[in-house]
């Protein structure tokens, strides 16, 4: 039995927060991605994180201000990382691995390494 | 159940409760309807008490703050119109705060005004990145606590405490004109705001995550939500009832947030002065680094990124950046010359109009057995919780219209 | 004769001076009694003197910020408030009282009428 069996879409995974491995933040449902078709098994495929979900969840002019921002950059998590559905969705690699953690570790060169107790 | 983690929490959420606009709102309450709202900071005391614990429980339960939880419970667009609000609300309070705490030291040291801005916004800047989040909460919160120093001058300039008893009764004072109906009718909304401030929320279920709470820390949970809230409020209510006492009889209703440390310099002299001006200090600044962390914690939590003083700065980079971002363009704000009272005033407008989608979701949040288990509300949480709900929902559609008829609460 | 009705709004809002004023003559008088307070506990010797000079300070450029602000400064309560200000800063206590007062006075005057 998979984390995803009887699961409903909205209202238990989109918009929750995901963790990885080693129980760092690493983004959010922002979509998900489907297989299937009308009158037949649909299936998750992978969720999708980062600021290009967002298009087709918002009022087009909201999308493009998301865009100008943030840019339209999409992480794919594929179904099968995905471990445990709760208050949060758990997976099983490290954020790194599955295209997460790309800005931060960019980030992360700009802020100095002293001073914090 | 850690007796001296428990007193220290408490202690901290004593020093930790007044903040700028209460300091304003409660002095100005007090010289223009006596002791009369003594009652509004009750209520929201009780509010705040109900609406904290909630946001510790979830904390302490589920394992993640309320803005995180909470885009999941009102979806993205919503979540980005609330995400939006806080952030403009909480900004306009973080400046406040700065430009409070440029004012103080003003009357402390006579320096230029701008230049204590900018030097405030270093000193917190560099507090939030040395010390780690425990250390930052509880400096500010007990340094805090010489705003003792207002108890002290209350009892000390001996009120009529049996009218000071009665204002905690619900009232209307009676024969007022209809204009001073609608300054009442502000003031209420005003205080309640100003108690209830979003940012404390936020502020309390993330400290909750940095803390690591967990099922075990639920009673610590509440007895910091009840007694050192309810505490902290006696500061607010003394300093209202000091200036029924003290203003309200000359024709004062103070227009310069220094006034506030008269009631400690009328009767202690220099040194009740010192203490009051120091304790102020603390208490704004203390509310300076909250209202600027609450914003990064809102940021971060909603987009997933990793957040939190528990880290080190580098490994929460994004998170950084944003609390660096917000205290920089709250100096910006307080640079422009705009008045602190005027700040004071707009961050209470805007944060009550943005409260109940704060709270909302933090109610379902806590009803939910799901996330909560054996946890989740019982009859006493959900009945005050919806109880206080519409209770901030009424104050948030009146505000802007109480503001505008009575020039915010200028009569 | 639809445009009429804009106009007579803007006269009737312009004719309102001493009510559009009101805020400020009640922030003036409040200014001027925590003027005289700060001064009283002064002269007492129970406040430092970087805040005494300091509240000083603010409490003019606050009263400066209202008497710029007032419609009618060419008033009874426009000439109350310049003369409070031109007060010195260690102006007796009863002084400044009189002018908060006289401003008190008026501002129930206005609020009665």
């Amino acid at each position: 039995m998979s984390a995803f069996d009887h699961l409903k879409i909205v209202s238990q995974l989109l918009d929750l927060p995901i963790v990885d491995r080693d129980e760092r933040s690493c983004g959010v449902v922002d979509d998900v991605e489907l297989s299937g078709a009308a009158g037949k098994e649909t299936r998750i495929e992978a969720l999708l994180v980062g600021p290009g979900a967002y298009e087709g969840r918002m009022p087009a002019w909201m999308y493009w201000l998301v865009r100008k921002i943030a840019g339209d950059r999409i992480a794919r998590v594929p179904a099968d990382q995905v471990i445990e559905i709760g208050s949060v969705v758990k997976v099983k690699s490290g954020a790194e691995k599955l295209g997460l953690h790309l800005v931060e570790n960019k980030v992360r060169a700009w802020i100095p390494r002293k001073g914090a107790l | 159940m850690n007796p001296l983690e428990l007193t220290l929490g408490i202690m901290t959420a004593v020093g930790g409760f007044v903040d700028i606009s209460e300091l304003v709102f409660a002095a100005k309450a007090g010289s223009m309807f006596g002791y009369a709202l003594i009652w509004v900071f009750v209520l929201g005391t009780i509010g705040m008490s109900v609406f904290g614990e909630m946001s510790g429980r979830v904390a302490a339960i589920a394992r993640q703050p309320v803005f995180s939880l909470m885009r999941h419970r009102l979806g993205l667009k919503l979540g980005l119109i609330t995400l939006a609000g806080s952030l403009i609300s909480t900004l306009i309070t973080c400046a406040a705060e700065v430009g409070g705490m440029a004012l103080i030291l003003n009357y402390l040291t006579g320096l230029p005004y701008a230049l204590l801005a900018i030097a405030s916004v270093v000193a917190l800047m560099a507090s939030m990145w040395i010390l780690p989040f425990q250390w930052i909460e509880r400096t500010y919160g007990l340094l805090g606590l010489m705003m003792i120093v207002f108890a002290l001058a209350l009892v000390a300039i001996h009120p009529p405490w049996a009218m000071v008893a009665s204002g905690m009764i619900p009232q209307v004072p009676r024969g007022l004109s209809p204009k001073e109906l609608l300054t009442f009718s502000y003031f209420v909304v005003a205080i309640l705001s100003a108690v209830l401030f979003p940012y404390e929320s936020y502020f309390y279920s993330s400290g909750g995550i940095e803390e690591g709470w967990g099922p075990k820390d639920l009673l610590t949970n509440r007895v910091t939500c009840t007694v050192g809230f309810g505490l902290g409020s006696l500061l607010a209510i003394s300093i209202l009832a000091a200036s029924a006492q003290l203003f309200g009889p000359i024709n004062v209703s103070p227009e310069i947030p220094g006034s506030s440390a008269l009631e400690a310099a009328i009767p202690f002299g220099r040194g009740g002065l010192l203490l009051a001006l120091l304790g102020m200090l603390f208490a704004v600044a203390g509310a300076a680094v909250e209202t600027c962390m609450s914003n990064a914690y809102a940021v971060a939590q909603f987009f997933g990124w990793e957040w939190g003083r528990h880290v080190k700065p580098w490994d929460a980079p994004r998170f950084t950046l944003a609390w660096i971002a917000v205290m920089l363009l709250a100096l910006l704000i307080v640079l422009t010359g705009v008045d602190v009272m005027s700040l004071v005033e707009y961050a209470a407008l805007f944060s009550i109009i943005v409260l109940p989608l704060t709270y909302l979701p933090l109610m379902l949040l806590a009803n939910d057995r799901s996330y909560m288990r054996e946890h989740a509300n019982k009859w006493l949480a959900k009945g005050l919780g919806w109880l206080f709900f519409v209770i901030v929902t009424v104050a948030a559609i009146a505000a802007i219209p109480l503001y505008l008829l009575t020039s915010g609460g200028q009569g | 004769m639809r445009w009429m009705l804009p106009v007579g709004l803007a006269l009737a809002a312009c004719s309102k001076g001493p009510e559009a004023d009101l805020p400020s003559i009640s922030q003036a008088r409040s200014l001027g009694a925590e003027w005289a307070l700060v001064n009283e506990q002064a002269n007492a010797g129970k406040l430092t003197k970087t805040y005494v000079a300091a509240m000083r300070k603010s409490i003019r450029e606050q009263l400066q910020t209202r008497a710029s602000s007032l419609t009618q400064p060419r008033s009874p309560y426009g000439d109350e408030i310049a003369a409070l200000m031109a007060e010195p800063d260690s102006a007796a206590p009863n002084a400044l009282r009189n002018h908060a007062g006289k401003l008190k006075q008026i501002e129930d005057s206005l609020e009665s009428a």
